[in-house]
């Protein structure tokens, strides 16, 4: 139980450890909500940094603004209008004469153009995050693909540019099914996308290539309908595979350091994560029919070697699929932290380095400049993490949001458990409509798989959330369906 | 007999107070002179006429007469520029009606009669001029086209032609080239009336000049007032007359003083500085003949002709006659009888002044077809060499040279893309045929043609327009265009788009704004504007672009004065020597040819060197085979420092234009920013191809112009591109990020048959 205790030690005692290297002055702006500005605090105040953050209305009740201003004073929340408008964002880390800005997830952690503005304007602020240009070039990922092509990186088959010819398209689209019939898939089908799209929308599978000129045409006129573009993009259409992560993390000064992997592959219908992971695969735990642990260093490889050619130079996700016949296919890059980044941090020792992993201080860290002073060799991996998304939702009626007053939230401390709100547990919180129902995270840790799965099997049963709508009809949760899904972590099913 | 003649006296007291209105006409007021004391007379006698004796009545009236005579002989000595306007613009002055029953034996008004008219401003009538050789009178028919602007009546809009005005006389020029009758037009326009229905204005006089450009049958002109682009419409004429006490202008006086004195809407504009600009504009037929804008002066009385001198009329019919013999003559090839011909036929008369109404020989006007093909040749030939009011800076001895080669290469494209290539197009033919009937069997036998034909005549290179990937070039993102970055992005704020209420566009940084988005707001696609040199950089081949012909530059040829500084400054605020860069370049390596007006340099506006250095650009791309591209960042019309030698420029490029696209070429026009007036009423608005830039304004006028001449506001997307499109001018809206794909699309896919590259 030494590495829990890793985990939950007190913050304070391992806050002075980097006081002396980090630059003192710098104030940062955390521009989001939620329990991810709660955990950017956390790493502000561990590294002594001072900080600001900002708030809506609606989330004026929310537990980052409560805490901010319990430790910093009234000061050092600000009230903005929108999370999404930059100039009003701006003009608040001017007015506190903040340094550096943490877009934290969503928002603007992926918006290249804000943090260019960032680093550009007259008064230049840090963006915590990668430099604008990888953001921009790994933001798409037709680009990735092209670019991975280029490294003999292994990528989904498919057209690397827009197309704009039919015949183009279609000479793609038979040699994707050929290529599939080949390697004796029974069922082959191919995705085409509005190359210009995104989240999901402008999608169709197609399963035979006699529709396909009909579905091209369809998707390319809602792609110049939609977008005003009309390339199209052709690729193989994957099932039947597990959604793994790289977690990356690199320093201005051209490191790389890797912090392991992470299966991802529980979501709900509309590809939410629910259930995740660390590490990606874990043979001692179950059988897989290929060599689980080449290809976990493989994926690792090939991530690294993206990342050092486009010299990137923060924390950053490497999205793998990989089949069940054990090949891997890069998907994309998220140039952000990401919600899970703590099961990687859970199961990860630096040597050199007392207390816990926090991936967000190091994040921190590095884009304020510093070195990592600390090489692969220093980091060791031990047992498994798993992360358990608590939202109010209704599983069976397709992951429907609910909306309503908790008046009731009670979970177990434990040693190996960490649990991430902003619901407050002394009065009733009424979730915003604007935003996504997540309640908690909760992060459990186990020296191995078997344990880490008991464990969290023990937080959900012990876990209390009550609540009513308008209706006065009781809360909705997905606590039982976690519940469920936990046994069939990294597994082929 | 005496009874008579003091009844007589009311027709003469009348006629008195026509003069003496006529003298306040020209002199602008009865304030001149004694006009007012002597119309007071005139009052008085006529109340008193039958209480006077009668031998008083008579000298009163003879000292009335005497005085008036006087008046007029001191007003015709020292006519001002801004008087012979004045007499232009009086309803005394004759009109189309007045030549019409007086010059033509018969004729018969086509398009419809007085008020029934598509447009009661424009008059088309099919009539019989005759002429006579030793009492035999020979009869011609001809088409008359020209500006009534009636006597006062509302309904004639005072002579401004409507577009559907224009439109008719067009559709009358092809009648009578169909029956091959001469054209007599006759031009009595302050200007075209400047509204944008269906086609607008700029693009209907567009049309006209297009077509005028190749009529074959012979026009003759005759200009009492040629208000600029209105004028240019019926203008393009063989041989342009004009009255002598007529004006051809640019623009009217009150408008050029409004614009020098920077005279805000509604704001009087002080007489003086009117009169100055009247003289400055150098508008009268003087002035006119000298610039060479026209061929002869028609004489009229010293104060200008009314509607009673028959005179006048008389000589005009002849004038018209020999004029158009004139035109037919010159189409002959017999020299010996041209020069016969053409002497001034008839004797002298009349006080010594020429005009006659006998000819010595009947000369026929119809044209054989070699006629009409020198007709028209000879009409490219007298524009070609009108307007030339642009300085040449000395050239190095090298770039002369380039003269030499220049004529040398014309050579080399005629065999090159001309008779080769006509080759080529017979033996891929006879090819084609051959394998298409020959089947299977035979393609051992045309292969190896095919290959050989192959390597005599390469595919010109074209590269695949869409992005090729190059690993050195790693992100899609970066756009041809963020290689120049436009100097408006160095500023550190932030800008609401103009839709933002309408759209919910955000607020735009301005770096994101002018670098990446290219001037574009991204939710709502409004184009902000962006200078010049962003197209230079980002619209061709990187290092493609070539200018040539720098050394025409812009003058003063009118010596207008004040614009010599105005040029200067010009001249320092740019570093260009004038509203025009013209240069070689290649669009994903099509080679092609660029005329661009911009906007920095006195608005874009056309004068003399704007128009030679296009025409030879045009030219340029003609002989090389090329595709012309004409990029109108901008141009506020026709420069009015340059009078009519800008306006000239209207008929001369069209002309050259038409010559371009009849040879086999594509000539596309890209309108952005504000493109209006002249230059969008002739040579640019006559391409088949025309494109507007989002958020660009096209148009004849400016809402300020259009509120002045009609009295009506006009709504502000008036002359918005989409408006643009809809009343049918041009032909499409490009997005300006995607200006090079469309280009490039456009070059491979539009033009003629005799393009390089084809």
């Amino acid at each position: 139980m030494q590495a829990s205790q890793q985990i939950y030690s007190s913050p304070k005692k391992t806050a002075t450890i980097f006081l002396k290297n980090i630059v003192k002055r710098d104030k940062i702006i955390i521009a989001n909500r939620g329990e991810i500005a709660i955990r950017i605090m956390r790493a502000c105040r561990q590294l002594g940094l001072d900080y600001v953050v900002v708030y809506t209305e609606e989330d004026r009740c929310s537990g980052h603004v409560r805490a901010a201003t319990v430790e910093k004073g009234e000061d050092a929340a600000f009230k903005i209008s929108n999370y999404k408008d930059p100039n009003e964002i701006f003009s608040v880390a001017d007015h506190c004469g903040a340094t550096a800005i943490h877009p934290g997830y969503g928002f603007f952690s992926e918006d290249f153009r804000f943090a260019r503005r960032a680093t550009v304007r007259n008064r230049p602020i840090s963006f915590i995050g990668p430099r604008w240009e990888v953001i921009r070039d790994l933001g798409s990922k037709i680009n990735t693909k092209r670019i991975a092509k280029f490294l003999d990186i292994p990528v989904i088959p498919g057209s690397d540019e827009p197309i704009y010819s039919e015949i183009e398209a279609e000479a793609l689209a038979e040699e994707l099914f050929q290529k599939q019939r080949e390697e004796g898939i029974k069922r082959p089908s191919i995705l085409v996308k509005a190359s210009a799209g995104g989240g999901g929308m402008g999608i169709e599978e197609v399963t035979h290539l006699d529709v396909f000129r009909q579905v091209y045409r369809r998707i390319q006129n809602y792609a110049k309908r939609q977008f005003g573009d009309e390339g199209v993009l052709i690729e193989q259409c994957m099932k039947d595979y597990h959604h793994l992560e790289v977690q990356l993390l690199c320093s201005r000064h051209k490191e790389v350091v890797h912090f392991g992997t992470r299966n991802c592959t529980i979501q709900s219908t509309g590809r939410q994560k629910r259930v995740e992971v660390a590490p990606g695969f874990d043979p001692e735990y179950v059988h897989y029919p290929f060599d689980a642990a080449k290809v976990l260093d493989e994926i690792v490889d090939y991530s690294i070697r993206l990342a050092k050619e486009v010299e990137y130079d923060n924390v950053g996700t490497w999205e793998w699929i990989v089949t069940r016949d054990g090949k891997p296919y890069l998907l994309e890059v998220n140039t952000r932290i990401q919600v899970e980044n703590e099961i990687s941090a859970c199961i990860s020792r630096i040597s050199r380095q007392k207390g816990p992993v926090n991936l967000i201080k190091e994040q921190i860290r590095t884009a304020l400049g510093e070195k990592l002073r600390y090489s692969q060799k220093h980091i060791t991996f031990e047992g498994t993490s798993i992360e358990l998304r608590i939202v109010a939702e209704d599983v069976k009626r397709g992951f429907a949001p609910w909306c309503g007053t908790i008046t009731r939230f009670e979970f177990p401390q434990e040693p190996w458990l960490r649990v991430y709100t902003h619901v407050p547990h002394d009065e009733p919180y009424e979730i915003p409509t604007e935003y996504d129902p997540n309640l908690a995270l909760a992060i459990v840790w186990g020296q191995d798989t078997e344990e880490a799965k008991i464990r969290a099997k023990d937080f959900l049963t012990r876990t209390r959330i009550e609540g009513e709508d308008s209706l006065g009809k009781p809360i909705v949760t997905n606590l039982a369906y976690l519940k469920q899904k936990v046994d069939d972590v990294l597994r082929f099913l | 007999m005496d009874q008579k003649r003091i009844l007589d006296s009311g027709k003469y007291l009348n006629e008195f107070a026509d003069r003496i209105n006529y003298l306040a006409d020209i002199k602008g007021g009865l304030e001149w002179g004694s006009l007012k004391e002597l119309l007071q007379r005139v009052q008085n006698l006529r109340s008193n006429m039958f209480d006077l004796r009668e031998d008083e009545l008579f000298v009163e009236l003879d000292q009335i007469d005497r005085r008036l005579e006087y008046m007029e002989d001191l007003v015709a000595q020292d006519l001002s520029p801004i008087e012979v306007v004045n007499i232009v613009r009086s309803p005394q002055r004759f009109t189309l009606q007045d030549i019409l029953e007086n010059c033509y034996d018969s004729f018969t008004e086509l398009g419809g009669e007085g008020e029934c008219n598509i447009d009661p401003a424009v008059v088309v009538a099919r009539a019989t001029i005759t002429r006579r050789v030793k009492n035999k009178i020979y009869y011609h028919q001809v088409m008359v086209i020209g500006h009534e602007k009636g006597y006062g009546e509302e309904f004639r809009n005072g002579g401004c032609a409507k577009p559907w005005g224009n439109e008719k006389a067009l559709r009358y020029m092809k009648v009578a080239e169909t029956e091959g009758i001469p054209i007599h037009s006759y031009i009595f326009t302050p200007g075209a009336y400047p509204i944008e229905d269906y086609p607008g204005a700029a693009q209907q006089i567009a049309r006209n000049l297009f077509q005028m450009a190749r009529l074959r049958v012979p026009v003759v002109a005759f200009i009492s007032e040629g208000g600029s682009g209105g004028a240019e419409a019926i203008g393009l004429a063989d041989i342009r007359l004009m009255a002598s006490r007529g004006y051809y202008s640019v623009i009217s006086p009150e408008g050029a003083a409004a614009i020098e004195g920077r005279i805000k809407e509604g704001g009087k504009v002080p007489r003086e500085l009117v009169e100055h600009c009247a003289a400055q504009l150098k508008m009268t037929a003087e002035d006119n003949l000298k610039l060479k804008t026209i061929d002869r002066i028609i004489q009229e009385p010293p104060l200008g002709a009314r509607r009673n001198n028959f005179g006048f009329f008389k000589q005009l019919r002849y004038e018209m006659v020999r004029a158009t013999d004139e035109v037919v003559l010159q189409t002959k090839s017999f020299r010996a009888f041209r020069s016969y011909a053409l002497k001034r036929q008839g004797k002298e008369k009349d006080n010594g002044r020429t005009f006659n109404d006998e000819f010595d020989i009947h000369i026929k006007w119809s044209l054989t077809e070699s006629e009409k093909k020198r007709l028209v040749e000879l009409r490219s030939r007298k524009y070609r060499a009108l307007g030339k009011g642009y300085k040449e800076l000395r050239q190095s001895v090298l770039s002369r040279l380039g003269h030499a080669v220049e004529s040398v290469k014309q050579n080399y494209y005629d065999i090159r893309y001309g008779l080769l290539r006509q080759h080529s197009r017979q033996v891929q033919k006879l090819i084609e045929e051959v394998s298409s009937e020959g089947s299977v069997f035979l393609k051992t036998v045309t292969e190896p043609v095919r290959e050989a034909y192959d390597f005599v005549f390469p595919k010109p290179k074209v590269a695949n327009g869409i992005n090729q990937y190059d690993p050195l070039r790693k992100s899609i993102f970066m756009q041809e265009w963020e290689q120049y970055i436009s100097p408006l992005a160095n500023e550190d704020k932030t800008v609401s788009c103009p839709n933002a209420e309408k759209y919910g566009c955000k607020d735009l940084w301005v770096p994101d704004l002018y670098g990446e988005f290219s001037g574009v707001c991204p939710t709502c696609g409004h184009h902000f504007p962006l200078e010049y040199q962003w197209y230079l950089e980002n619209l061709f081949d990187p290092g493609s672009v070539r200018e040539f012909n720098q050394h025409i530059i812009s003058a003063n040829p009118l010596k207008f004065q004040g614009f010599d500084e105005k040029l200067k400054k010009a001249v320092e605020h740019t570093g260009r020597r004038s509203a025009i860069i013209t240069f070689d370049a290649s669009v994903f390596d099509i080679k092609i040819v660029v005329a661009m007006l911009y906007s920095d340099f006195r608005s874009g506006t056309v004068g003399s060197a704007e128009g030679e250095k296009f025409i030879r650009a045009c030219d340029r791309a003609r002989t090389t085979r090329r595709p012309f591209l004409a990029y109108i960042h901008t141009t506020g019309g026709i420069r009015i420092h340059e009078g009519t030698l800008g306006v000239i420029q209207m008929p001369r490029c069209t002309l050259v234009v038409r010559e371009y696209i009849d040879s086999g070429g594509l000539y596309i026009v890209v309108y952005d920013n504000n493109s209006y007036a002249g230059p969008v009423a002739s040579f640019l608005g006559c391409s088949p191809y025309q494109v507007g830039i989002r958020s660009s304004r096209i148009g004849f006028a400016g809402p300020r112009v259009i509120r002045e001449t009609t009295g009506a506001d006009v709504p502000p997307d008036y002359h918005s591109a989409k408006n643009a499109l809809k009343r049918g001018h041009i032909q499409g809206i490009w997005d300006r990020r995607e200006f090079r794909k469309n280009l490039f699309e456009a070059l491979m896919t539009m033009g003629g048959p005799h393009l390089y590259y084809k």
